[in-house]
């Protein structure tokens, strides 16, 4: 592997998934595969974290599942934005946001 | 929250859907991932090989996602206890012997505190308890605790005067002769003001109710049934309403009975039949006790008004006393007497739980019995958690396997807990049958023929929370330790296959060492604590109490309703004791007013002539009057003098017989004989002299534990005042209660009216032991059990030790090592755990047995005799335990333990 991979911090996940689900409906291979090319194979989400987390996230209702067919014609599980997770995600990207420019100010300036 | 909810109630109830269908996505994803690698030119198998690879454990994840469904926190519970299950019914003994020693353990300690639950914490079933308060007359200063008993004048001003108490009630307890004649059967009664029941909040279960209009001067004789009363005696029916019933030979009639539950305010206590507080006069004739001014047989209680403070309370009683204490001074008084019964006050104490003698007596014997149980729970869990870490080891594989299949180690120490808490659940439930039967034995137990101790041993919220609570503590105790150590498996070695432990078993083998240590050590302090009240009750019962109490019946007999004239009386009393002496197996016969270790005491100040006469207590005198049998009937020696004769008649010179004591304090140049005192009278009164005519060896009066008092016999022919109910003492050749017929036979030849309580001295000096006695039955009890639990931990330990080092054993018996060197092995591991807890048994004792002393008779605490009694009997026992293994250990046979690889 020649490019470096970055460990997730804690809650990112849960942030890139909403994310991700915000496009359209996925199923758990198809939005690891998204994070992965868009990320440009920086973050690799492994299932070992991927699956317990969409799981997490249908428990508080931010996502909904339901089975559907994929590409290649088989059955597969997809993974949909509800209304509160849409608003979730604005308020995580909010706070991800600030979180960020605060990092930043504080690597530049101190 | 409640989807939530909903979606964890899903994934628990289907789910072998959810489960299939986590199987479904997570094969998906897998497949894609395949097909991703081979389409970048890999072949299948490096593909699958790779996308295994980065899966990691299938199973494993899948906990994960159960885990973040939220299902595992309820289902795994099922689950643990439907493995708990099975894994303690693979071993059935084991958790057998567990789950009984759990329950013993439990159960005492759950027998106990619903003793001290009933006796102390709990509130009276009437209506809002936690108002009522009782009246004690205090002093004051406040100093002291008051007293708690009224005449019925200063209950009347109490109730005529008060203004704090939405309502005030006062009650005497009496038993009632329900017989008409021959032998009594009492029944337990009270006298209860017309505000009793009203005031309470209770209501009744048939009829009316005492109430105001009952509880005036010249009052019909009426009698209100308790529930449980109504029902033995009556079968419960209604037509017990407006029956008779025969009290003391007085007839009263029925109007009503109280509600179920209701046993009246003093726990401890049950009244049977409640009268009003006027109807005294119907069994007082004419010096009635209604008007008596210093005839102290009321309590009183009463139920604070609601806007009424503690401090409003105190204050305003403050202010009622004086006017109320004039209005009941006792006009016969001395000045003296006078103006300290003026200065009285009255102070309110809480009574929403009741009152009760009980609480005083047994206050301190209970405390120290749960002190006790809580030890031999202690040792019990330790017993337990010895045997979950023996257990734990042997399952090794079993979790190092399941910790391969990717559980957590918190998982498996949930589930190794849960096992325990199954046991102890177990143990609380079997425990809750034993404490039921156990506390009832216990009430039996404290209850004399005197002293009859009723308690109400329903069992309430707080006894099955203790429970609950004791046995989810017990569970984790010896759960934890065993479940954290067992749980730290190296899987490489436990894969290998498991005998790497061999190497390690020495160091696995210390927490047991320390659990069986700190067994022998909770174990010596019990043998202490019940060899010291061992010890005690032996000395008590064993001491010279200068009487035989052996073969002497005691008989009561009340002339009160034998209709003859005060001056007859003597006369009857004198015929029935001659046609006694005479019958078959009566050795001998007397009469006196009082008994030894009775209960019931007289007492007054003595004075004499000489110089430096005792003062103060050293003053009091205690008395008794005797017939001239009754030295020879209760074997009480004479040393000097004579003893009284048929001359010592009521128109006679005053004599008396004085004890040792009497006769040194008062007299100390030894010359009591012929010498004159006089007991102190109020001033105006007669005090005449009293000459000493004999010196007897000194008596127990009181109480076996008492220094000897100061006691005064005098004839029974020169009583004071007409004594209407005399005992009769009667020493037989026989067991004292064969003559029982016999003597009522003979009394009832003189008169048939006479009621008769039987009763032995043997009896009554038990029955003034009960507490030693309880406390030295059950400490040897509870301290012997200790012993064999702790002998079971400490052999099970070495036994299971000696099983693991058995290859070990044989290579050394192989390589040459005697047999001795081997027995040495192991009997060096007994003297290390003895020795650690003997030491530390002998410490805590030392610092705790302090603790115990007021409860000791006749020896210090830290008795030098029962501490090494203890030592010895604990490392006999242990040694022996011991030694069953090690001899096991020291006859392995080489060839056996070395094929056994």
């Amino acid at each position: 592997m020649a490019k470096k991979r970055i460990d997730l911090p804690q809650g990112t996940l849960d942030l890139l998934i909403l994310r991700t689900l915000a496009l359209e409906p996925q199923h758990g291979w198809a939005i690891s595969e998204r994070i992965h090319q868009i990320s440009s194979d920086v973050l690799l989400i492994q299932q070992g974290s991927l699956y317990p987390a969409l799981h997490r996230l249908e428990r508080r209702g931010w996502i909904k599942a339901k089975w559907g067919t994929s590409e290649n014609n088989r059955r597969a599980k997809y993974y949909e934005l509800t209304k509160t997770g849409r608003k979730q995600l604005e308020l995580e990207k909010d706070s991800w946001k600030k979180l960020a420019a605060a990092v930043a100010q504080i690597l530049e300036t101190a | 929250m409640f989807n939530d909810l909903l979606f964890r109630l899903r994934s628990l109830f289907r789910r072998d859907a959810v489960e299939s269908e986590a199987d479904a996505e997570l094969r998906f994803h897998f497949d894609q991932q395949v097909e991703k690698y081979i389409k970048s030119g890999r072949t299948r198998e490096e593909a699958m090989r790779r996308a295994r690879l980065e899966f990691g454990g299938h199973e494993q994840l899948k906990e994960e996602i159960r885990d973040a469904r939220g299902v595992n926190l309820i289902e795994t519970l099922f689950q643990d206890i439907r493995y708990g299950l099975r894994i303690l019914g693979r071993t059935p003994v084991i958790s057998c012997v567990a789950v009984l020693s759990l329950a013993l353990g439990i159960g005492a300690n759950t027998a106990i505190f619903s003793l001290i639950d009933t006796v102390m914490l709990r509130m009276l079933p009437v209506q809002k308890p936690e108002e009522l308060v009782q009246l004690l007359r205090a002093n004051f200063s406040g100093t002291g605790e008051g007293s708690p008993s009224f005449t019925n004048p200063l209950w009347e001003q109490v109730r005529d005067h008060q203004d704090v108490f939405s309502g005030a009630f006062a009650w005497g307890n009496s038993p009632f002769d329900l017989s008409q004649g021959g032998a009594v059967h009492y029944a337990e009664g009270i006298f209860a003001s017309g505000s009793y029941f009203n005031t309470l909040g209770v209501r009744p279960a048939a009829g009316r109710l005492i109430g105001p209009s009952d509880d005036a001067r010249g009052c019909p004789a009426v009698a209100v049934l308790s529930y449980g009363f109504w029902r033995d005696h009556f079968g419960g029916t209604q037509e017990a309403i407006g029956s008779t019933l025969s009290l003391n030979n007085h007839p009263f009639q029925i109007i009503g009975v109280s509600a179920p539950g209701f046993y009246g305010v003093e726990v401890g206590n049950k009244f049977d039949v409640a009268v009003p507080i006027c109807s005294a006069d119907v069994f007082d004739g004419k010096d009635s006790r209604l008007d008596h001014r210093s005839w102290w047989w009321l309590s009183v209680m009463g139920r604070v008004k609601a806007d009424v403070s503690q401090d409003q309370l105190k204050a305003r009683l403050g202010v009622l006393s004086p006017p109320i204490f004039s209005g009941a001074l006792p006009k016969d008084w001395d000045d003296k007497g006078k103006a300290r019964f003026l200065k009285l006050t009255l102070v309110a104490s809480p009574a929403g739980t009741g009152i009760s003698y009980l609480r005083r007596r047994f206050e301190q014997p209970l405390h120290i019995l749960m002190g006790v149980v809580g030890l031999v729970l202690l040792i019990a869990c330790a017993n337990i958690a010895s045997l979950m870490l023996a257990r734990a080891t042997a399952r090794h594989r079993e979790l190092a396997v399941r910790k391969a299949l990717g559980a957590s180690r918190a998982r498996l120490i949930r589930q190794l807990l849960t096992e325990c808490v199954l046991l102890s659940t177990a143990g609380a439930m079997l425990g809750i049958f034993f404490a039921r039967w156990g506390s009832s034995l216990l009430v039996r137990y404290i209850s004399t023929g005197d002293n009859k101790v009723f308690l109400d041993l329903t069992f309430d919220w707080r006894i099955l929370s203790f429970t609950a609570g004791v046995a989810v503590f017990t569970g984790i105790l010896f759960g934890v330790l065993p479940a954290f150590r067992s749980t730290r498996v190296s899987l490489t070695s436990a894969m290998k296959g498991s005998q790497a432990v061999d190497a390690q078993s020495r160091a696995k083998f210390r927490p047991g060492r320390w659990i069986v240590a700190s067994q022998v050590a909770l174990s010596l302090v019990l043998l202490v604590a019940s060899g010291l009240f061992l010890r005690s009750l032996v000395k008590l019962v064993t001491m010279d109490v200068g009487f035989d109490r052996n073969n002497v019946l005691i008989v009561h007999a009340n002339l009160h309703n034998a209709k003859v004239a005060p001056d007859q009386q003597p006369a009857m009393f004198d015929e029935i004791e001659s046609r006694l002496r005479t019958l078959p197996g009566v050795v001998s016969a007397s009469r006196s007013v009082m008994t030894p270790v009775s209960n019931y005491v007289w007492n007054s100040d003595l004075e004499v002539d000489t110089p430096n006469a005792p003062t103060g207590d050293a003053a009091l005198g205690f008395f008794n009057f005797i017939s001239p049998g009754y030295f020879g009937t209760v074997r009480t020696p004479l040393l000097a003098g004579r003893n009284f004769n048929d001359g010592d008649e009521k128109a006679a010179p005053l004599v008396a017989v004085v004890n040792e004591t009497l006769a040194r304090r008062f007299f100390p140049a030894g010359d009591a004989l012929g010498k004159y005192f006089r007991i102190h009278a109020d001033p105006g009164k007669p005090a005449p002299p009293i000459q000493i005519v004999g010196l007897v060896k000194d008596a127990k009066y009181e109480s076996l534990r008492e220094e000897a008092h100061a006691t005064a016999y005098f004839p029974i022919a020169q009583v004071t005042e007409p004594v209407e109910e005399q005992v009769f003492e009667l020493r037989t050749t026989t067991r004292p209660s064969a003559l029982v017929p016999s003597v009522q036979e003979a009394v009832a030849a003189v008169s048939k009216a006479i009621p008769l309580d039987f009763g032995t001295l043997a009896e009554q000096v038990d029955d003034s032991l009960v507490q030693e006695r309880l406390l030295a039955t059950l400490s040897t009890f509870f301290g012997a059990l200790a012993l064999l639990l702790a002998m079971i931990g400490l052999y099970g330990a070495l036994s299971y030790l000696v099983a693991q080092r058995q290859r070990e054993f044989g290579i050394r018996k192989a390589l040459g090592a005697p047999q001795n060197s081997i027995l040495g092995l192991v009997m060096r591991d007994v003297f290390l755990v003895l020795g650690g807890g003997v030491t530390a048994g002998v410490c805590i004792s030392l610092a705790a047995v302090e603790l115990l002393q007021k409860m000791l008779f006749g020896l210090a605490a830290r008795d030098t005799v029962t501490l090494l009694a203890s030592v010895g009997v604990l490392s006999a026992v242990a040694l022996f335990a011991g030694y069953v293994p090690a001899r096991r250990a020291m006859r392995v046979d080489p060839m056996v333990a070395l094929r056994y690889e």
